[in-house]
């Protein structure tokens, strides 16, 4: 797969534009797909997740930086808004489904947003639960929606201690949900120290990271 | 103690420094260092999270993190322990400069009445006023009965070695020993001194010093007051203080030789958690708070502050730029100082650089390139194509590039050298951090007055103060998308209003009430909290 994703010339117009990060030509790009007989859902698995993977994987080699990763994302933001309430409709649901938030204390959510958009290139049903939100909260949506993995995001280094919290909370409830951290003061020690199970540096390898907490 | 620990560092310029330490073998290398005259730019506080104490090791071994390291290698000094002899050298990104360049240059803008907030009598005549940056430290004397500016003194805030921004050093003051230690870093170590050099400078005792007063941001001032800043690092952000304070140069722990322990020091009022004292202190010296037409103050440093007065009503938002206009972060980013590249130009058609530096010194021997310069540098290299809409050096235009201007990391990583062989460039990753910050401030100011309902067209006056100095060239600002919407006629660089607003308090203490009036009157805005912010800051992050 790397090796189709990586020439461009095979890759399909739609991921080229959101590759390239071009909003405004998406609309029309999907409606060309829906056109030629393609379903939402195979949509989403092929030209969005090619996509995405071929982001994430630019970003990880320094071929792209953040600036080119938070505007493809925006595109793939726009993709998906046309296709959800498809995929709803046909009541497709992707393989994994996942919790996503800013721990409490924090207002920041441009880099879990990222993260989000990340994981729905790669075909995980994200549930976001916003900014701020308390461990109480993670532990219900958890439950709720029996999710295998939980994402929890935080960029103040004054909210960190609200991570370690949050996990606390989501092993004292008893839960199986694998948990991932992430945010600019987070580091893998920091990660073990709290007990989570996984940690990513950045929106690029959150996705290798999730995939392999969620086959495990 | 361990066998023969000596680190040798190699300077730049060829020369050999030879340390023999004395403390003990888990001493970090970055204490080590900064006990020998060396400090290092340890700005996550030594928690080894961020790369501004890297330092190469070019012969010996290094214990990192448990592990042992050889040369060659790039290691982070706060997590290396040294055991045996090495030589290291240290790159001038790593190292914290010993003599700031402090924004000095303002102008008070209000009409202001003689009426100082310390009557002077026969022997106390003079007074002082302080901008507590998160940086950079200014204190100015002044003498009250006329007015006249004696001296100035400045320097770094002697808290930078607990964390280079606000959050990291709420982070810091965990327990009120730590609270007490950075009372004492800044009052202690960087504003007594900088007080005595003052009065030197005026040939005043401190014995003459009726009071002073203090604008900085809100982190700041509550660290002044060894009041526990810790609810100003967590969502709601509520301040323990806002309103203005007056407090004894006893209760600071705040002693000079002569200077009477009671002598009063004023703190300005802040606005809220992430909106200062600084910027009351810059809407009240510009004079925007009694603008007839609508008007907005930024003040661009590490946060970026955003007041919107319209009709005597006032808006304020705070914005997280980063410290990349400040040169920090940088491959070759310095602050405004002498010897810093202050302005860049490129040619179309060859893309020959022009470089300006601050003192005129010789392009040569510039020390590195300042927040100004890259603002030029982004405005310009978009115009002649170098660069396209992402901050990525466009292909056909790349090439045009003469090889002896071009530079490729070994990750592939490409950067325009400032002219043939040059030591400074600005390289593709730099762009992408600067491309942050400025969409941090262009998409501040456009959800700001969305949210008002106002236009920039329909703004009459735009006050850009702080970080960038006087030497920002405005037209290429609005060019890169900094000040989004905006004419080059709307825009005055004010330089450090918040210093200027100290100095008024001091002068007019009726300004004071004023100051006091605006915090009570100012609307808030959580721009994490607005659906909008996000979308126009990726819009932002593209060039124009």
């Amino acid at each position: 797969m790397d090796n189709l994703c990586s020439d461009m010339s095979d890759t399909h117009p739609l991921s080229q534009a959101i590759i390239a990060g071009k909003r405004k030509e998406i609309p029309a790009l999907v409606q060309e797909c829906l056109d030629a007989g393609e379903s939402a859902q195979f949509i989403v698995e092929s030209r969005l997740v090619s996509a995405m993977a071929v982001v994430g994987e630019k970003f990880k080699n320094n071929e792209i930086f953040v600036p080119e990763m938070l505007i493809a994302a925006r595109a793939m933001k726009e993709a998906l808004k046309l296709l959800e309430p498809m995929l709803v409709e046909a009541g497709v649901k992707p393989e994994f489904n996942a919790v996503i938030g800013t721990v409490e204390g924090d207002l920041h959510d441009i880099g879990k947003n990222l993260v989000a958009m990340m994981w729905k290139g790669a075909n995980i049903d994200v549930i976001d639960l916003g900014v701020n939100v308390p461990p109480a909260k993670f532990v219900e949506a958890i439950r709720e929606n029996n999710a295998k993995l939980v994402g929890l995001s935080a960029l103040l280094t004054t909210t960190m201690p609200a991570m370690r919290e949050t996990v606390k909370a989501i092993r004292e409830a008893g839960l199986a949900a694998k948990i991932m951290i992430g945010g600019a003061p987070i580091t893998t020690e920091y990660a073990n120290e709290i007990g989570a199970d996984g940690y990513a540096a950045d929106a690029g390898s959150a996705v290798d990271a999730a995939m392999s907490l969620l086959r495990s | 103690m361990s066998r023969d620990r000596i680190i040798r560092i190699e300077s730049e310029a060829g020369g050999l420094l030879e340390i023999r330490p004395q403390a003990d073998a888990d001493t970090a290398l970055s204490k080590i260092l900064a006990a020998h005259g060396s400090p290092l730019n340890t700005r996550c506080g030594e928690r080894g999270l961020c790369r501004g104490c890297e330092v190469r090791l070019g012969e010996g071994e290094l214990t990192v993190d448990n592990r042992t390291v050889r040369a060659p290698a790039t290691v982070r000094a706060c997590r290396a322990r040294p055991g045996g002899p090495v030589t290291i050298s240290i790159p001038t990104r790593s190292r914290i400069e010993h003599r700031p360049q402090i924004g000095e240059t303002f102008e008070i803008a209000v009409p202001c009445a003689h009426d100082p907030l310390f009557s002077p009598d026969g022997t106390r005549d003079t007074g002082f006023a302080v901008d507590i940056g998160t940086t950079t430290v200014v204190v100015m004397l002044v003498d009250l009965a006329s007015g006249e500016i004696l001296s100035r003194a400045g320097g770094f805030n002697a808290q930078i070695r607990f964390g280079d921004n606000v959050l990291t050093r709420i982070d810091a003051a965990r327990n009120p020993e730590a609270v007490a230690a950075m009372q004492t870093a800044v009052v202690v170590e960087t504003l007594a001194p900088l007080l005595a050099q003052a009065c030197e400078r005026a040939g005043r005792g401190p014995n003459r010093i009726a009071g002073g007063t203090v604008a900085g941001n809100t982190t700041m001032l509550h660290l002044l007051a060894g009041v526990d800043p810790a609810p100003l690092g967590v969502a709601p952000f509520t301040a323990p203080f806002l309103a203005g304070r007056s407090l004894a140069a006893a209760d600071l722990g705040f002693a000079l030789d002569g200077l009477p322990a009671e002598t009063p020091v004023r703190l300005l009022p802040s606005i809220a958690a992430y909106i200062g004292a600084d910027l009351t202190a810059g809407a009240m010296a510009t004079g925007m708070i009694y603008d007839d037409a609508p008007s907005l103050l930024v003040d661009i440093g590490t946060n970026g502050e955003i007041i919107l007065q319209r009709g005597g009503e006032f808006t304020a938002c705070a914005t997280a730029a980063g410290p990349a206009f400040e040169g920090a972060g940088l491959a070759c980013g310095t602050r405004a100082r002498e010897g810093a590249v202050s302005g860049i130009s490129l040619s179309s058609g060859s893309l020959e650089t022009r470089v300006t530096t601050i003192g005129e010194v010789p392009v040569p021997r510039a020390s590195g390139i300042c927040g100004s310069a890259y603002i030029d540098f982004l405005a310009t290299a978009r115009a002649v194509g170098l660069l396209g809409h992402a901050g990525r050096f466009e292909a056909d235009a790349w090439s045009r590039v003469p090889e002896s201007r071009r530079l490729v990391d070994e990750d592939g990583a490409r950067a325009l050298r400032l002219g043939k062989n040059h030591p400074l460039f600005i390289s593709e990753v730099d762009v992408a951090l600067l491309l942050q910050a400025k969409a941090a401030i262009g998409a501040g100011i456009e959800t700001l007055l969305e949210i008002a309902g106002i236009r920039a067209g329909e703004i009459s006056r735009v006050y850009l103060a702080g970080g960038f100095g006087m030497h920002l060239n405005v037209p290429h600002a609005i060019a890169c998308g900094l000040l989004p919407g905006f004419q080059p006629r709307q825009i005055r660089v004010v330089g450090n209003t918040s210093l200027a607003g100290a100095l008024l308090a001091l002068l007019d203490q009726g300004t004071l009430g004023e100051m006091e009036s605006l915090r009570e009157r100012t609307d808030v805005v959580e721009l994490n909290l607005i659906a909008d912010f996000e979308d126009h800051y990726v819009e932002h992050l593209m060039l124009p």
